[in-house]
């Protein structure tokens, strides 16, 4: 008699177990970390500048195809158009989802470590490309900077951040099943 | 696995580009149902309209602005939950369905938190006379950490019990099937080697 694929395998039922501590873990820690980051002295003194250096990038590429693009703080501006990034436009958020995801799932530190520091690069790389093409779209297309800025890039931006951290926890070697 | 995300993305996006004014009438009248079991009188009422959600309430004055809250930052991640369902085969559509629900619910308390903080915080000296520091504090907090955190992660924490997990495992074991196959091609060929010598 073949087993229904539906059944509950002793695996199975350990897979699940595991990824509800997981998830457990992971709203936890992306609690925490957003109390953090909404925290008056943690915003001005590391989001803040950070998003500075976001915009500072950008302008920087933006330059590079002659938008003569300015920056002042967090906002962009170029002749007849300008955008402050902002909490929200900075991948930090879809950084913080990673790194609780990361950290909430069973792996080495090392492991954690390398996808933390990749993960996080990778989120910025995106990110960048993003505030980039919001800014020419804002500028040269205004016509689908709502729809471009609220719901495109913002879902792409956090999908590649789950895509991320799927790729990098199934590299991860499966806990032995005594531990699971 | 971006193939089948790019799918589900775009799938969601056109339900949700055609599904937006129906959804947000339905979530304007789920949150003012919500709100008026807490208000003595009740008296918030919601409109959908034209992508927004307008908040109108029969104590202010005739004359007065009505505040409208942008309603697709509110509910987009709808897009994120349709390419995450999409990304493991197969697709469940009652799992879906279900990551659907949980996420409208998840859509009417945001929307609840949201006219509460504007309540609270937006309308000067009636919500100092109306709301305490602490409520203030609370409402204004509460969504926030709804756009800072929870819009993102929601489609996430939705669907990792309803399958995403089940992703991950799929994914180790093709990883660690290929990697049988690429020991085993190479034992037989050293014995290959073996026999020949």
């Amino acid at each position: 008699m073949r087993a229904s694929s539906r059944e509950e395998t002793p695996d199975r039922t350990a897979g699940r177990r595991r990824s509800i501590l997981f998830l457990v873990r992971f709203v936890v820690l992306l609690g925490l970390f957003a109390l953090l980051v909404a925290w008056k002295p943690v915003n001005d003194a590391v989001i803040v500048p950070f998003t500075g250096g976001v915009a500072h990038a950008s302008a920087a590429v933006l330059n590079l195809f002659s938008e003569g693009v300015t920056v002042q703080g967090t906002e962009l501006r170029a002749q007849g158009f300008g955008v402050d990034v902002e909490n929200g436009c900075n991948g930090i958020e879809t950084a913080l989802l990673f790194g609780a995801a990361v950290l909430a799932f069973p792996a080495s530190w090392r492991a954690r470590l390398i996808g933390l520091v990749a993960g996080f690069a990778a989120i910025q790389a995106l990110n960048l490309v993003r505030v980039v093409t919001l800014f020419w779209i804002g500028r040269h297309r205004p016509a689908l900077f709502s729809t471009a800025h609220t719901v495109l890039w913002q879902s792409v931006v956090v999908l590649a951040g789950v895509m991320l951290f799927l790729l990098w926890a199934s590299r991860q070697k499966a806990p032995p099943q005594a531990a699971a | 696995m971006i193939v089948r995300g790019a799918i589900g993305f775009a799938v969601g996006l056109g339900l949700w580009l055609a599904l937006a004014p129906p959804y947000e009438r339905a979530l304007a009248g789920a949150a003012e149902t919500i709100l008026r079991i807490g208000e003595r009188p009740a008296v918030t009422r919601l409109e959908a309209k034209s992508g927004e959600i307008i908040v109108e309430r029969g104590d202010f004055p005739p004359a007065a602005p009505r505040p409208g809250l942008p309603a697709a930052d509110l509910h987009f991640n709808f897009v994120i939950l349709a390419a995450l369902f999409a990304l493991v085969p197969p697709f469940r559509p009652g799992r879906a369905a279900i990551g659907a629900a949980i996420l409208f619910a998840v859509h009417v308390f945001a929307l609840c938190c949201q006219v509460e903080s504007l309540y609270a915080t937006r309308l000067g000296p009636w919500s100092e006379a109306h709301y305490g520091t602490f409520s203030r504090n609370f409402w204004a907090s509460a969504f926030h950490v709804y756009q800072i955190a929870v819009r993102f992660a929601a489609p996430f924490a939705i669907w990792w019990p309803l399958g995403g997990w089940e992703s991950e495992q799929q994914g180790r074991q093709k990883r660690e099937e290929k990697a049988d196959r690429l020991a085993n091609r190479k034992k037989k060929k050293s014995r290959g080697r073996t026999i020949e010598s």
